[in-house]
């Protein structure tokens, strides 16, 4: 696959493999341009503190004209933080990833934001539409239209 | 004495004038936002250097030559942000796109002309 998004993805890989990645995020592995892992724990003052969540990207041909879809892993040794924008079956309500997205953002810029939303977080709790969405939600994420009000309705 | 020219060859190197003084690899300035590609090099849809989309290289042995003034391949916002101008039609083709910059989402508007011409001496 030689398009416009493996090549920016291997300009980003290069960046996170010669200068390494934001504080407190890990890459495990980036064996393809279609998904790649990061690990991600907030380091300092939280209410997630020795807490560390896994970050799955997956990226279309179009990657960065369309936006990467981004959720947390959840599996048999990950879940995804307990956080009013974060669906217990990953899924992230993040207006970044949707309705805001932009070219000149990256892998490493998404994560950070990510960091900074969960290191500002008051209480922790799961969205309120939380079991309703998780029955219906498609496998990925950008197949979802959220309403970055809190709220979301499905496509 | 009467000379023929029987041949001639015009050599000349060219650099896209995006208001940094210094020419730094490293540059963040210096590539496209988009596609993350010096301005020198083609955007990644691009193979082939040309009009539209032209590209310099160590391993060429031509050196293309284009007047800023009809070179169509980057361009310039009214807001002063550069792209490659395939990477930025591609992102404005899109509807998440709102028509609007990259960088500072302010709608874009192409500007007439380069936000730094030589003449001028505003500073991005």
């Amino acid at each position: 696959m030689t398009s416009i998004s493996s090549r920016r993805l291997r300009k980003e890989l290069n960046e996170i493999q010669a200068e390494g990645c934001p504080t407190g995020i890990t890459l495990l592995s980036a064996d393809n341009f279609e998904s790649w892992f990061f690990s991600i724990e907030i380091l300092g003052e939280s209410l997630y503190q020795g807490e560390v969540f896994k970050l799955m990207f997956r990226f279309d041909s179009n990657y960065p004209i369309s936006a990467p879809a981004v959720q947390f892993v959840v599996d048999e040794d990950s879940t995804a933080p307990v956080h009013p924008h974060v669906y217990s079956n990953g899924h992230i309500c993040a207006s970044i990833l949707g309705n805001e997205w932009s070219p000149v953002l990256s892998v490493s810029a998404v994560c950070v934001t990510l960091q900074s939303m969960l290191a500002s977080c008051k209480s922790k709790e799961r969205p309120v539409d939380n079991d309703r969405y998780v029955r219906y939600a498609p496998d990925n994420p950008k197949k979802t239209r959220f309403h970055y009000d809190g709220k979301r309705s499905m496509r | 004495m009467k000379v023929h020219i029987k041949h001639w060859s015009a050599v000349a190197q060219w650099r896209w004038n995006t208001g940094n003084t210094t020419h730094d690899q490293d540059d963040e300035g210096d590539v496209c936002g988009i596609c993350r590609v010096p301005y020198e090099g083609c955007c990644p849809s691009c193979k082939m250097p040309g009009d539209d989309c032209p590209l310099i290289s160590d391993d060429l042995p031509f050196v293309f030559v284009f007047a800023f003034t009809h070179a169509r391949a980057v361009v310039w916002g009214e807001c002063s942000h550069v792209f490659h101008m395939h990477c930025l039609l591609k992102w404005l083709g899109t509807t998440a796109s709102k028509q609007q910059c990259p960088m500072d989402r302010r709608a874009w508007v192409t500007a007439e002309r380069k936000a730094n011409e030589p003449s001028s001496t505003t500073v991005s």
